[in-house]
């Protein structure tokens, strides 16, 4: 059985699959309870301003309107992931100094609950607001000055967290040095656009904890979050997750959970909400637009000796996931490769800007985009080939990462992107190393076609010394035989389609038929914590846990213990944080690797780019569901597309221009390559279960960059900023002197 | 959300009329609902008592040829455009236009009369019929008349129509005859979610050598609060013959006469006037091709 497994590495069809193309599967905007209420929330109007006073008379005097909530109804009024540094709602009267202050328009000031949504909605403008303007500062750069408006005390010059690596020695490594090249690179920002906008229920449940029914990424990070805002023990809230309608990171932040506690909990009522996908797109964060400024510096025989970077990150208004986002990108932007000498420092930094924080890659996407620009211009300025030079400058098993440290064992960039290209058809490997063939002819004469290259690492699990861990029970039960066996596991089924690999993982540790294993998922009240679906972990977190409680479970099946009962609590090895002078550490215990190739075609006259084809190739370990990771590839290589090329999320002075997706343009069906080739690598991670690593955020990273190499093949030009939306494409072609035919 | 309280589906236009004027107000036509139903959960326009649905009306949903003219009801969806093969012979901007207004689902419910009636300065299908000289059949303040096209719009998303009382019946379009041709492109993502950041129709006649260009008419839309007929651009290609030098002239009164604005979220000024150059460069040429040899294969249309 060990060497021939029954259930892994199958593609078994989703278990969400038919109740949610079928339209039965609930999701929390459909679910309803006896009595409820409904609840609408006055946003912040201003983007910096004191809350001098909230009259809402007029709004509770509105009819059908049970209450309105404001600052002085929240016990504890604060909350944030790492910094509790946000206010549940600004306003005057809730003992929390500089909670009276709105710093966005993403900042929540009341609550209006009634008997109707329509009644709420009614009531909301009602709600009078006397409002103080302070300076505001919306610029990244300008909020870093001296004097600069301050949105947070302890934090000068806005500054929220800074990270150095002082690695070998710079200006040694600059003398090296034969072929300098620099880039000063800019990301966008982006909106995680997910199926199904915030939407949620508080309630009372049967033993009189104040629940959430909700959708998230970690039931009892909320469940702690709800509870330090209530000013209640955490035995006392509940959070279950129903069908979770995708989350891409948008979704590790509060948004509706502890306003819908504090209502149910307050009026002893169900109390519902659901978002418009306005109010979705300007209340939750978003990806953090970076500027990045790099200089790299290589040997003529093509060996990196030296790479400098900076990079600015735009928190926003609150810290959210900032410090981790930026620490991620801090490690990225040298690239997968042996630096011997670098030199980085990295910044978040808050302004008046609705925040930033966790989205799908954490960082990486933005420092991939700049890494591998550097890397495609050395090649290009070397005239080298850019797989070739990769591959004399990857990261391997012996080799020493920026941060001082080695990654862990079984390191296989160099493999995974040997197969990328050879998989792509567009490169070959000759006596003297890599060749690429040209690219194929374009499909109009206002059209050119080039092929780009982009490789990267991403961490998975939690980094720098977090705590990390993930429980599982496994419950055999039967007597003579096995006859059903029950896997407690909270990890969030984002969509990913981790619920489905839970039960195979579990079938598998346990030996028996799939059909026989139950999966009691994400409720407080009925699992220990999984830690959160994010950094690609929750395959290797929840598998190692799952694997560990079956075995425990199966002993106690054999020594007759009915029903054989066991949890286990998977604890990785551990990491450690950035030395705040030199940036040593050993920031991660596992990652995945990718290459990705891009085939692009450009309308000169238009600036409209056409991804042709994306070859993804990644390292998974062990696919322990090859569908549900051709999904995955698909799936994000269509999100990075987005990112790369039409997102475009305007904010001006602090305010979403566009907050529909009629304006905010995503791709749809017409507007993704024509064809995603994914290339599965399974060479084995030791820490994996069953030799899995994570994989689900990688392929989004290194697609901006490809593409951006594409065009440069295509055109000669060099794209250092996206997304690249035709009419920047069209500007800078034009001033590069390629013209209209 | 309550969108309307009560929902009519007349069968003849008197019943619809009848049923307007009862509301006194207070009712609103829909056809495919896919500008009115979004007007309305945004908040631009409040729910009004009664929808008063136009499609089940035949005279709105008949395609007729009448001799050398086509009478297109104004509920026709978009989709029925596209596949009719007619249209796509004789008035071929037209199918390009409708075929590339959203996605499949949008085009299978959107007419082009809702198109029409909406009035923005550069609603695709109104693009074209503005270049292809249609003439509207309307009642307005209860008298039924025909009118051409143009007039019918009074300024973005207001239009001669009051959508409270007045309906917009049929459109009539002459078919190309011989040595006429006409084409429709727009610049956008190839499934547009909304307007265009820029769209362009052309209709042109040749002389009987087929060399010259005989007559013009040409929308670029939008570049002014209404949809317009670009009459400078028309005229520096009126009697030339369509060549390179021709195009250049065109492009260069488009520079001249054109001055499009620059929107928040869609298109800076500068973008859309170099996409005006683009445009004529691609529509001009493909539109006297057409004339010159009478054969026209719609291009762009939907999921290709
Ligand atoms: C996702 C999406 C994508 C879109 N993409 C495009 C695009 O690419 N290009 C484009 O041009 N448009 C686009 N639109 C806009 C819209 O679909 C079209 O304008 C469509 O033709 C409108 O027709 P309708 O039948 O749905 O109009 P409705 O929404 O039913 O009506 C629109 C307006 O016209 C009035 N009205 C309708 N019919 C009549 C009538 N017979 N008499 C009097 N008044 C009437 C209504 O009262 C209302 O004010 C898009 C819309 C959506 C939702």
């Amino acid at each position: 059985m060990e060497d021939r497994p029954a259930w892994i590495g199958r593609s078994l069809h989703r278990v969400d699959a038919v109740g949610k193309v079928t339209g039965k599967t609930p999701f929390p905007g459909d679910i309803d309870l006896e009595g409820q209420l409904w609840m609408k929330i006055r946003f912040s109007d201003r983007v910096h301003a004191r809350i001098k006073s909230i009259d809402t008379s007029r709004a509770e005097a509105y009819p059908g309107v049970i209450r309105v909530f404001t600052a002085r109804d929240v016990p504890v009024n604060e909350y944030g992931l790492g910094i509790p540094d946000q206010p549940v709602l600004c306003g005057p009267g809730s003992g929390k100094e500089g909670a009276d202050i709105v710093r966005c328009i993403a900042d929540q000031v009341a609550l209006v609950v009634a008997e109707t949504e329509e009644a709420a909605a009614a009531a909301l403008p009602l709600i009078e607001i006397e409002y103080e303007d302070l300076p505001a500062v919306c610029d990244v750069l300008a909020a870093m000055q001296d004097g600069a408006p301050q949105l947070h005390a302890g934090y000068p010059n806005n500054i929220l967290c800074h990270y150095q690596i002082r690695h070998g020695d710079i200006e040694a490594g600059w003398r090296q040095a034969e072929v300098v090249v620099e880039g000063e690179y800019r990301t966008g920002y982006q909106e995680h656009a997910y199926l199904q906008p915030e939407a949620g229920l508080g309630f009372i449940d049967e033993e009189g904890r104040v629940a959430v029914i909700v959708a998230g990424q970690w039931v009892h990070k909320d469940r702690e979050q709800v509870a330090h805002a209530l000013g209640l023990p955490e035995e006392q809230i509940r959070i279950i997750y129903p069908a979770i309608g995708g989350a891409f990171g948008g979704r590790e932040d509060m948004s509706v959970q502890i306003v819908l506690a504090l209502a149910a909990w307050k009026l002893q009522r169900p109390v519902k909400i659901i978002w418009s996908r306005e109010e979705s797109i300007i209340g939750h964060h978003k990806r953090h637009p970076t500027i990045i400024r790099a200089k790299w510096g290589a040997t003529r025989d093509g060996r990196v000796v030296a790479a400098e970077a900076t990079i600015i990150g735009d928190s926003g208004a609150y810290a959210y996931t900032t410090p981790k986002v930026m620490g991620n990108a801090h490690l990225m932007v040298c690239g997968p490769y042996a630096i011997p000498n670098a030199k980085v420092d990295t910044y978040g930094v808050y302004t008046n800007n609705i925040p930033s924080g966790a989205f799908r890659g954490f960082g990486g996407p933005q420092a991939c985009f700049a890494a591998e620009g550097q890397m495609n211009k050395l090649a290009d300025a070397l005239g080298m080939d850019p797989v070739e030079l990769r591959l004399r400058n990857v990261l391997r098993d012996d080799s020493i990462t920026v941060v001082g440290t080695p990654l862990p064992p079984n390191v296989t960039l160099d493999k995974v992107l040997a197969e990328g290209a050879a998989q792509s058809g567009y490169w070959n490997q000759g006596a003297d190393g890599w060749r690429r063939a040209p690219a194929p002819p374009p499909s109009g004469p206002n059209r050119r076609r080039g092929i780009g290259v982009a490789i990267g690492f991403k961490n998975v699990g939690f980094s720098f010394g977090a705590p990390e861990q993930n429980w599982a029970t496994v419950e055999i039960h039967g007597n003579a035989e096995i006859e059903r066996v029950v896997v407690r596991q909270a990890g969030a089924d984002v969509g990913q389609g981790a619920h489905t690999v839970f039960r195979q993982m579990a079938a598998e540790g346990v030996g028996v038929p799939i059909e026989l294993v139950e999966l009691v998922g994400h409720d407080t009240a009925a699992t220990g914590n999984s830690g959160s679906s994010s950094a690609s972990r929750m395959t290797f977190m929840a598998g190692n846990a799952i694997k560990g409680a079956a075995e425990l479970a199966l002993q106690k099946w054999r020594e007759e213990e009915r029903p054989a009962i066991a949890t286990y609590q998977y604890v990785p090895p551990k990491t450690t944080p950035y030395d705040r002078e030199t940036g040593r550490s050993n920031p991660n215990f596992a990652y995945g690797y990718m290459a990705q190739i891009a085939d692009v075609e450009v309308d000169v006259e238009t600036g409209h780019i056409t991804v042709m084809r994306v070859i993804s190739a990644h390292d998974v370990g062990k696919a322990i569901n090859p569908q549900l990771i051709v999904g995955q590839v698909e799936g994000a290589v269509v999100q990075a597309v987005g990112y790369a090329v039409m997102e475009n999320l305007i904010s001006q002075d602090g305010r979403i221009l566009n907050p529909y997706l009629s304006t905010y343009l995503i791709p749809t069906v017409l507007d993704i390559p024509h064809e995603v080739k994914p290339v599965i690598l399974e060479y084995a991670d030791p820490r994996g279960p069953w030799g899995a690593r994570g994989m689900a955020e990688m392929p989004f990273i290194t697609l901006a960059p490809a593409v951006a190499a594409a065009l440069h093949d295509a055109t000669g030009i060099w794209f250092d900023q996206i997304p690249l939306t035709p009419e920047r494409v069209v500007m800078t072609l034009r001033q590069h002197g390629i013209d209209a035919l | 959300m309550t969108l309307w309280t009560h929902y009519h589906t007349p069968s003849s236009l008197a019943e619809a009329h009848a049923l307007l004027q009862s509301y006194a107000g207070r009712a609103r036509v829909i056809a495919g609902g896919t500008d009115l139903l979004l007007d309305i959960r945004h908040g631009h326009l409040t729910p009004p008592e009664a929808l008063i649905d136009i499609t089940k009306i035949p005279e709105m949903c008949s395609l007729i040829q009448e001799g050398d003219d086509l009478v297109i009801g104004a509920g026709v969806t978009h989709t029925r455009i596209v596949t009719d093969a007619l249209i796509a012979a004789r008035a071929t901007c037209l199918v390009e236009s409708c075929g590339v207004v959203g996605g499949p689902q949008v085009r299978n419910v959107g007419t082009l009369g809702g198109n029409v009636a909406h009035a923005l300065p550069a609603g695709d299908g109104t693009t074209s019929l503005v270049a292809l000289d249609a003439w509207a059949d309307v009642i307005v303040r209860d008298e039924r008349r025909w009118l051409p096209i143009r007039e019918l719009f009074l300024g973005p998303g207001q239009s001669l129509l009051d959508p409270t009382r007045d309906l917009l019946v049929r459109f009539r379009i002459p078919l190309a005859q011989e040595r006429e041709g006409s084409a429709f492109k727009r610049i956008m993502r190839p499934q547009g979610v909304a307007l265009p950041i820029l769209g362009c129709a052309a209709w042109v006649r040749l002389d009987s050598s087929g060399e010259r260009c005989e007559d013009i008419r040409l929308c670029i839309g939008p570049v002014d609060r209404v949809p317009v007929r670009a009459e400078q651009v028309e005229a520096a290609v009126r009697g030339q013959p369509i060549d390179p030098a021709t195009v250049d002239a065109a492009v260069a009164a488009g520079r001249t006469s054109l001055s499009p604005r620059t929107s928040k979220y869609r298109a800076t000024a500068s973008y859309r006037q170099e996409m005006i150059d683009v445009l004529l460069r691609r529509v001009l040429p493909l539109a006297a091709e057409r004339a010159r040899t009478g054969q026209a294969v719609p291009e762009g249309v939907g999921m290709e």
